[in-house]
């Protein structure tokens, strides 16, 4: 996956969201690099994003959308622009 | 709604306060962060600070903190910073731990389940339908099942147990959720409808039985979950997709009113709802202006523009028939004020009697709330302000911060009583007896108020109302009663202390402790059951733990003769010495001389035990406590004192 730099809205999303600081948001962060995303905090993740950006993820794709650069494609394939 | 850059701003000053400790910025950052439409990851930051500030959150006036457990088979991990924000706006701070999803009998029932273990102030129990009736949608398959019924009371039986058990093993009061009626079934809506034994019909009547279920439970609220789903839509209550997949219950766009609706009852069990509702006249009792459109002119009745005063006059009329005290604060001439009452009565939904109290004059509003707070010994938190002048609600708001303040929407006069059910105000579990006569004692008051200004002297006065009292056992008060009296009794209270249902049952178990009510009339009438006590004697020395008493009924000897009857009964146990405590708050000074007034000596209580209570002694032997002579003493003494002590009686032996 390419490396694009982090849109600041979805950032910011997922700084609140995941209790970091918004620079430790990059698309390489995912469910493996950091401890404190379990499968709550996945939840959480994904309920913000989908009512911030008004779409849904399919709940068979939802597991797997575990890094920010899923679900930045996940969110560009539902045509939601960054 | 705030913008972006206003949200970032709240961020910033919420921030700033945690780490600078300030829990009332945080507070004042957190209110206006949270607003109806805020974002989910502000609610998330503000739960967060809230946990981090716990510590000092703890300290805010009014502000009650709660070890909460919650029993659960769904997942509501994603709405417990919703919950956590809401009730903290409420002055609840909720300190969470969470049961197993799929453990909750075991959690409420094991001697080392999560209850146990987590020995909460407070346990919610939410559970999903599937879990307690999950052969109920098969059985009303037909929609004629005649097994229906059985698996109903089945299910009712299987909580109740487990409600019963965690009430006798736990000091939580408890909230049980109920559950969300489907809104579809295989037999389709017009089968649902028309079916005697449909599901819709199966889980409504477990709701109900549900629901009284509780009511017989001490300290234990009946959450009604299928109200607030229909209220907001059932089809989008839950998003089927997510609770499928993850169990979650509730649709990411309800969590905000599921977590409010969820607080208010909470709420309910902890916090005394408020006593008197404040109105103003024109544009809110009626429609337009009595002094300038006449008694004729001013619009109510049974027909519309008359219609949404007119029903505003019914509601208060229904509250005022559970115990709310209705006052008129109004700027007008009271003698139009009672023509209109008289000239319009076919048009008005009540009637200037079924007032408490009138404030028709010229003064501030302020001034006349705070005469009405001292002539009806309320304090000024117990009060609800209803206007439709925005200069005179905020004067309100400025100058008695305590009161309620709502403000009529005077362009739509009809949505006002929308805007009052979204009040807790007046929100109460049990409805007692004293509530319902609240009205008829206030008004017997004044009458006595007159009495006492003619009469020659003081003995004389006491002598001719006629006093009786009744000793029975907090038990009995009825309970309900008794818990509201040790919840809202704040002036002539000795100690303060806010027992729960089951603290009082502990007292009245226990045979060397006393937990007494009396109950007071007169020639005027029946005040009920104004006062309590609390006792419990150990060897030679009876400890007086509470003492209670409804400021409507001070300085009548009544005080004196509680005190008399627990120092009889300690005597009786074997006491010679009585020991009385009073722990000072901000409203109990009227309470602070009654122990030296009746003789007991101060007491230098035990040094390496740090308390703010002032302790005091009386020897039984010279000095046994004896009622007023203008007070009759009513019933059976020795079932008296068998009934507030658990000693089984002598008639009954």
């Amino acid at each position: 996956m390419t490396s694009q730099p982090v849109p600041e809205s979805l950032r910011s999303l997922l700084a609140d969201t995941l209790d970091i600081p918004s620079a430790e948001v990059t698309p390489e962060l995912s469910t493996q690099t950091l401890e404190s995303w379990d499968s709550f905090t996945h939840l959480q993740v994904i309920l913000a994003l989908e009512g911030e950006y008004g779409v849904q993820f399919d709940p068979q794709r939802i597991p797997d959308l575990t890094s920010v650069a899923k679900l930045q494609a996940a969110l560009a394939e539902k045509g939601v622009a960054l | 709604m705030l913008d972006d850059a206003q949200r970032q701003e709240l961020k910033r000053s919420l921030q700033a306060a945690t780490a600078a400790n300030d829990a009332s910025a945080a507070l004042a950052a957190m209110r206006a962060l949270l607003e109806p439409d805020c974002k989910p990851s502000d609610v998330q930051i503000c739960a967060r600070a809230a946990t981090t500030l716990a510590g000092s959150l703890k300290q805010q006036p009014g502000m009650q903190s709660l070890r909460t457990f919650l029993v659960r088979s769904v997942t509501i991990e994603p709405i417990l910073p919703y919950l956590q924000t809401a009730a903290l706006l409420s002055g609840l701070l909720l300190e969470t731990s969470l049961g197993g999803f799929g453990s909750y009998v075991d959690d409420l029932l094991s001697p080392q389940g999560g209850l146990a273990s987590a020995n909460p102030d407070l346990l919610l129990v939410l559970l999903d339908l599937d879990d307690v009736a999950g052969r109920l949608p098969d059985l009303c398959a037909d929609g004629v099942g005649s097994a229906v019924d059985a698996e109903v009371a089945s299910s009712v039986q299987h909580l109740a147990h487990l409600l019963r058990s965690a009430r006798a093993n736990s000091r939580a009061r408890i909230v049980m959720q109920g559950f969300v009626v489907p809104h579809s079934s295989s037999l389709g809506p017009v089968g649902d409808a028309n079916l005697p034994h449909s599901l819709p019909r199966a889980v409504a009547s477990l709701n109900a039985q549900l629901a009284q279920i509780c009511a017989s439970i001490s300290d234990c609220a009946f959450f009604d979950l299928d109200a607030l789903a229909a209220h907001h839509g059932r089809a989008r209550w839950t998003d089927q997709r997510l609770f499928l997949s993850s169990r979650l219950p509730v649709a990411a766009l309800n969590f905000a009113p599921y977590a409010n609706a969820l607080t208010r009852t909470i709420r309910a069990l902890y916090k005394p709802a408020r006593k008197v509702l404040c109105t103003d006249l024109d544009h809110t009792m009626w429609g337009g202006v009595l002094g300038e459109d006449g008694v004729q002119g001013i619009v109510t009745g049974a027909t519309f523009p008359g219609t949404p005063f007119f029903l505003y006059q019914r509601h208060l009329k229904q509250l005022a028939s559970r115990g709310i005290l209705l006052a008129a604060v109004s700027k007008n001439n009271e003698a139009d004020v009672r023509e209109a009452f008289t000239a319009r009565a076919a048009d008005l939904a009540l009637t200037l009697d079924d007032f408490a109290a009138l404030k028709i004059n010229w003064n501030e509003k302020s001034q006349s709330i705070r005469e009405l707070a001292q002539e009806l010994s309320l304090g000024l938190d117990s009060f609800v302000f209803i206007d439709d002048n925005p200069v005179e609600a905020e004067a309100i708001r400025q100058r008695l911060p305590e009161v309620a303040v709502l403000e009529v929407p005077v362009a739509e006069p009809w949505r006002l009583l929308d805007l009052l059910a979204d009040e807790p105000f007046f929100d109460v579990l049990r409805v007692t007896a004293d509530d319902q006569h609240r009205l008829t004692e206030y008004k017997a008051q004044a009458q006595r108020a007159t009495l006492e200004a003619t009469a020659g002297d003081r003995d004389e006065f006491l002598a001719s109302l006629g006093i009786v009292c009744t000793f029975a056992s907090a038990l009995d008060g009825p309970l309900a009663r008794s818990v509201q009296l040790l919840g809202k009794t704040n002036q002539f209270n000795l100690t303060t202390r806010r027992y729960s249902a089951a603290d009082v049952e502990a007292f009245s178990a226990d045979p060397a402790a006393q937990a007494v009510v009396v109950r007071v009339r007169d020639r005027f009438g029946d005040a009920g059951v104004v006062g309590l006590a609390l006792a419990r004697t150990e060897g030679a020395t009876c400890t007086i733990d509470s003492l209670l008493l409804s400021c409507r009924v001070i300085g009548r000897g009544i005080e004196t003769a509680l005190l008399a009857h627990l120092a009889q009964h300690a005597a009786h146990l074997g006491a010679t010495r009585l020991i009385g405590e009073f722990l000072p708050s901000k409203k109990n000074a009227p309470a602070a001389s009654f122990y030296p007034d009746h003789g007991f000596t101060s007491f230098p209580h035990d040094p390496t035990e740090p308390s703010e209570s002032l302790f005091f002694k009386l020897d039984l032997n010279t000095h046994l406590p004896a009622t007023p002579p203008w007070i009759t003493l009513e019933g059976s003494t020795t079932d008296d004192l068998a009934a507030s002590s658990g000693i089984p009686s002598l008639a009954s032996r």
